[in-house]
């Protein structure tokens, strides 16, 4: 423990070893134990300053706030296998019977048997159909309610099927209403299943008929959830669905619906909006209404060019009109300059586009297939529409305006395409079990997104330890977790209008979750900054502070040594 | 009607005469290009385009004339009049006499926004106005998004809705201004996109953005609002105006070889009356008005045809409008017929539906000119005193009538750091004969309305009801403090001082109800600034006066405290010791030598 004067010598130094008299060198005397513990006391209290107040501070100072998540369970409802363990979703459909003219005891047996021969045919397990004998069979009716109200304890009805016996009849036939959930089954009366038979043309055909109304919503189930292709499901209605479940647009409530009319011209510069959209969009908005919200709205955009950039049409000889090449149609709409942006407000826009080209370039078609009209997939739509070209002085020209009539077929292609934008089916032909189905789907939809987008946030908190995480963010991540659940028991009850409603609210707490604000905020100044800045301070104060406490501890080691060597 | 009747002034009296003529409700488009030449070269060109939009269908979101982006926003916001001008450049009211629409199309420099919202209180109107802005500095491509609540107020007496309002309604007025935005083509593209035929067809296909940014003075305006016939019937009426004064000569250099040049000498106009006058000495004469230019020359474009929808067959509206005397001709492009009108300077243009028109204006010397209308009142402001802590504000408002006195609000808001004091407020009075005396300011402000800046949140609004009396100029003067501010709230070049916003003057006039607005210009106000590096120089400064303080007391708790001898002798037992001793008989060796030599 030696601290000496250095190699700085003061000039009497030099003058001293100037001189040739030896000096008389002897060492210190020992320090006194006392001095030795003063020195130990002193370092021992800087250290304990700086350990036991400087690194909490700094520590509480400096440290980012993460409130803890529920990683496991988020990891849990994260999509692939474990996604099997927080939740199995399944579609139980309840079906009613209702058999006004047949004896209960019959109509028990005809129930077990269809319900039989429909389980043999169902090669999915998670979305199968539960046959029930309807209350009140005379009152029944199954009028279509969508499952909006269906909050309660009640499974929804999917389907009522009605037996009519009818005479002079062959065999069974069948009539699906358009705008009922129901369907009426005439049978010849001789046909229903005697007690003893297991197997009856009656069941069996029920069986089916019910088979097949379902068949493109359980091949989409079953796409959505990742299972292994349906045996039965050919690969033309695979691809269909894959290709719709693409062009959809993502899940929202509210849906901002948006007409325009563009022309490259100066005509036309009116339409008869108004009466085109009481006439074919409201009708059905009304009838999606328990899905989403919609909004309208409508312009008239005219010397609306195409961009420079893009392909211009051709003139095509033997169709006597100009076409668009179909790998050109992406480029059709000039997003530059077409003021297409979207609404205000939250939820996204769906564009629909009336096109009417300018005389010179009219008709205009697309040369494939002469369609008139394509949707842009999770966009909107896209219509051509050539209007009668009236002659007048300056030559041919677009009618000023464009009456109802006129507007018709654009706008029953345009509800058609809204259909498609919004992921509905395209069998069976009620539009209420479409409907159904499109919940079906949805719930599917956003089970899936929700749980996955907990995943990838369980993933980047965990890969990212240096942002914070808010308390919002964990409350957020709960209420998605017990929503998911509800959302799982509603479907495992049969309740699917409740399990779309949950699953909405998980799907909007993940999405608000994932994409809290503070998370994203990056650390203005880097570390390496601010070590840079407090050097000064730092390097001074930590230099001779680490040097005592080596020192220090060099001491009580050769004490201890000296100790022990003392005792052998 | 009301809201026409704003425009009732001589040079705008024409259009005033021709729109009330036509009922609100039919046609629905209407465009207007006046070209007024005026003094010292200079042309101004006024371009109005206006379209109604039913309040059902605007209610409805179906949106045809009324942009839809626009619509929306206002929707959203819960605006239901909007005011916006974006402006660069001085009006210079000494050559050029009064305002174009007496200054109520124009906004102070950079932009200025105001707009009427309903909300049920204060704090919930003011979230609206930042939806609004927000959503404007988007369509606009504006920093409009940074007006916030410091840079907003409520004008109280300044401002009046133009539009018919419901009673119902529960409306706020909340102004905002950005004195410091630099105005260019990117606010022009989507101004353009507004209208109906997006710069394609008619009179906005004269738009360019290099001259128009290119201009003395330009200003561009959007305003909606309700109007309403006597018999209840309701429209959103949308106004889009482009205002502005080119000067010719520039207007006319080449576009590939811009860089002016020096008149040659034999082209040079010269006073030859002076007595110096030769070869080689020349008084220029002032510019005069007998130019020839052409719109091909001046706006580089032509009009390409008329709006088709504006098209309305046989009512004696014309979209080109040029105010010359009649005995300079003009030339115009086949298909397009020429009216005049009886007042002897005005002629109109019925263009052809399709083509390009063009009209231009040889030289000739013509000893009648256009009659300008004398301003009604000359504002000026300026920031007065030296140093950095203190300042002084002077207003000096000249009234050029020498029988009637002018009456009107002066609206000043300024920014929190800059702190006035009112109780400085004085006037002075200036006759024609140049004596001016001190008066208390009571004597000229009849009304005050004064809200304090509160520090980072508002800042000052001040509105002083006046009256100058007739050939005088009166003063006004008060003195303020300049804040300092925090160092994160300086902004990038602080060196280069902070914006203050314009003035803004309304002249009531009792004689026409229909306000005269004046604006002065912005001012630039120079802050203290601190060495933007004082931070580190203080950590780093405060760091070693702590490490050498640490270092001291450290060192003397620490070490132990022997004599020279002893120190050295036990130097010796260490290894580092034994180097030092070798260090320093090599050291005495080389020494030793050393004294040998010498």
């Amino acid at each position: 423990m030696t601290i000496k004067t250095g190699d700085q010598e003061s000039p009497e130094d030099s003058t001293s070893r100037a001189d040739p008299k030896p000096s008389v060198k002897s060492p210190p005397p020992p320090e006194t134990p006392a001095a030795v513990q003063t020195r130990f006391r002193v370092i021992a209290a800087f250290w304990a300053v700086i350990i036991f107040l400087g690194f909490p501070i700094w520590w509480k100072t400096t440290s980012i706030y993460r409130a803890s998540l529920p990683i496991e369970e988020m990891v849990d409802w994260a999509g692939g296998k474990p996604f099997w363990q927080a939740c199995r979703p399944v579609f139980p459909l309840d079906i009613h019977l209702a058999t006004p003219s047949m004896q209960s005891a019959d109509a028990q047996h005809l129930l077990r048997t269809t319900q039989h021969t429909l389980d043999d045919l169902n090669e999915f397990a998670a979305h199968h159909l539960r046959l029930k004998l309807a209350n009140d069979s005379a009152s029944d009716y199954g009028e279509g309610d969508l499952g909006a109200d269906a909050s309660g304890e009640v499974a929804d009805t999917a389907l009522t099927v009605r037996l009519l016996p009818q005479e002079n009849l062959l065999g069974p036939r069948s009539e699906l209403h358009a705008a009922a959930t129901q369907l009426d089954v005439f049978y010849p009366p001789n046909q229903v299943p005697a007690p003893s038979s297991w197997n009856s043309p009656l069941s069996t055909y029920i069986a089916e008929e019910l088979q097949g109304l379902y068949g493109e919503e359980k091949a989409t189930i079953a796409h959505i959830l990742h299972t292994a292709g349906l045996a039965s499901t050919s690969p033309q209605l695979a691809e269909d669905i894959s290709r719709r479940l693409r062009r959809s647009m993502k899940y929202a409530e509210t849906y901002h619906l948006s007409f325009s009319l563009f022309t490259p011209g100066s005509r036309p510069s009116s339409w008869d909006i108004e009466a085109a959209v009481n006439e074919y969009v409201s009708p059905l908005l009304k009838a999606l209404s328990p899905i989403s919200d919609f909004t309208v709205d409508t312009q008239v955009q005219l010397y609306a060019n195409f961009a420079p950039t893009a392909p211009k049409p051709e003139f095509d000889e033997s169709e006597a009109a100009w076409t668009l090449k179909k790998e050109d149609l992406s480029a059709f709409v000039n997003a530059a300059e077409w003021p297409l942006n979207p609404s205000i407000g939250s939820g996204p826009t769906i564009n629909f586009i009336l096109y009417v080209p300018e005389p010179s370039q009219s008709p205009l078609i697309v040369k494939e297939n002469r369609a008139s009209s394509w949707i842009v997939p999770q966009w909107g739509g896209v219509f051509l529409l050539n209007p009668t070209l009236s002659n007048d002085k300056t030559g041919e020209s677009n009618p000023a305006h464009l009456s109802q009539d006129s507007l018709g077929p654009a706008f029953m292609t345009f509800s058609h395409q809204l259909l498609t934008l919004l992921g509905t089916p395209s069998t069976p032909a009620s539009l209420p079990l479409r409907l159904q189905t499109s919940i079906r789907v949805r719930a599917a939809t956003l089970l899936l997104s929700a749980s996955s987008t907990m995943g990838s946030l369980a993933s980047l908190t965990e890969s990212l330890p240096s942002i914070p995480i808010p308390a919002t963010v964990a409350t957020s991540v709960s209420t998605t977790l017990s929503h998911l659940s509800s959302t799982c028991s509603h479907l495992r009850e049969g309740r699917f209008g409740a399990a779309l409603a949950s699953a909405r609210v998980a799907e909007t707490e993940a999405e608000r979750s994932f994409f809290e604000k503070s998370m994203v905020g990056q650390v203005y100044f880097p570390d390496e900054h601010k070590v840079a800045v407090y050097l000064p301070l730092l390097g001074p104060i930590g230099v001779p502070l680490v040097v005592g406490l080596l020192k220090e501890i060099k001491r009580i080691i050769a004490g201890r040594k000296a100790k022990r060597a003392a005792a052998s | 009607m009301t809201t026409f009747s704003l425009y009732s002034l001589p040079l705008v009296a024409l259009i005033l005469s021709l729109w009330s003529s036509i009922v609100i409700a039919s046609p629905d488009y209407h465009e207007n290009l006046q070209l007024h030449p005026l003094p010292q070269s200079s042309l101004l060109a006024s371009f109005n385009f206006r379209s109604n939009t039913s309040q059902e269908s605007f209610d409805q979101q179906h949106f045809r004339y009324l942009p839809r982006a626009l619509g929306q926003i206002l929707q959203h916001a819960s605006t239901k009049e909007l005011h916006l001008r974006f402006t660069t450049g001085r009006w210079d009211a000494e050559s050029w006499g009064s305002r174009p629409w007496n200054g109520s199309k124009e906004g102070g420099t950079g932009v200025e926004l105001w707009a009427w919202i309903d909300a049920p209180n204060d704090d919930e109107a003011f979230a609206k106005w930042i939806t609004l802005t927000q959503s404007l500095s988007g369509l606009f491509c504006a920093s409009l998004n940074f007006v916030d609540s410091t840079r907003t107020t409520r004008p109280v007496v300044s401002f009046e809705p133009f539009g018919d309002h419901s009673e119902v309604d529960q409306l706020h007025l909340l102004h905002g201004t950005l004195p410091g935005e630099v105005v260019c083509t990117e606010n022009l593209t989507p101004f353009l996109k507004l209208l109906p035929c997006k710069g394609k067809a008619g009179i906005s296909s004269l738009f360019d953005g290099h001259k128009l940014f290119d201009a003395a003075w330009q200003s561009m305006s959007v305003d909606i609002q309700p109007v309403c016939s006597p018999d209840g019937d309701c429209v959103v009426q949308i106004e889009q105006t482009v205002d502005m004064v080119l000067d010719i000569d520039r207007s006319k250099r080449s576009r590939s070889n811009p860089i002016p040049r020096p008149v040659p000498n034999d082209q040079l106009v010269c006073d030859t009356s002076k007595p110096y006058h030769s070869d080689d000495t020349c008084y220029p004469l002032e510019k005069t008005n007998d130019k020839a230019w052409s719109l091909t020359e001046v706006f580089g474009r032509t009009i390409n045809g008329i709006c088709p929808l504006a098209e309305v067959e046989g009512s004696g509206e014309q979209s080109v409008c040029l105010h010359v005397p009649h005995e300079r001709g003009v030339f115009i492009t086949e298909g397009a017929e020429e009216i005049k009108k009886d007042d002897g300077f005005t002629r109109c243009f019925n263009l052809a539906s399709s083509g390009s028109f063009d009209l231009s204006i040889p030289k000739q010397l013509v000893n009648l000119e256009v009659p300008l209308d004398e301003p009604v009142l000359h504002a000026e402001r300026t920031i007065v005193g030296n140093g950095q802590e203190r300042g002084g504000m002077r207003i000096m408002f000249g009234n050029p009538s020498n029988i009637s006195a002018v009456d009107f609000i002066y609206f000043e808001t300024l920014p929190w750091f800059l702190r006035p004091y009112i109780h400085t407020l004085h006037a002075t009075i200036t006759g024609r004969d140049g004596i001016s005396r001190e008066l208390p300011a009571s004597e000229i402000v009849k009304e005050t309305y004064y809200r304090p800046a509160i520090d980072r949140e508002r800042g000052t609004q001040l509105e002083l009801s006046l009256s100058v009396p007739a050939a005088s100029t009166v003063t006004l003067t008060y003195d303020f403090e300049k804040a300092i501010l925090r160092y994160t709230e300086y902004p990038p070049d602080a060196n280069r001082g902070f914006n203050v916003a314009p003035a803004v003057i309304r002249i009531v006039d009792n004689v026409h109800h229909a306000p005269i607005y004046l604006r002065s210009t912005s001012l630039l106000l120079q802050l203290p600034v601190p060495d933007f590096s004082m931070p580190y120089n203080v950590i780093i400064l405060t760091s070693t006066v702590i490490a050498l303080a640490f270092g001291t007391i450290f060192n003397i708790l620490v070490r132990r405290v022997v004599s020279l001898d002893q120190a050295s002798a036990l130097g010796a037992t260490t290894l580092k010791g034994r180097i030092l001793s070798k260090v320093v008989a090599i050291r005495d060796r080389f020494r030793g030598k050393a004294t040998k030599v010498e």
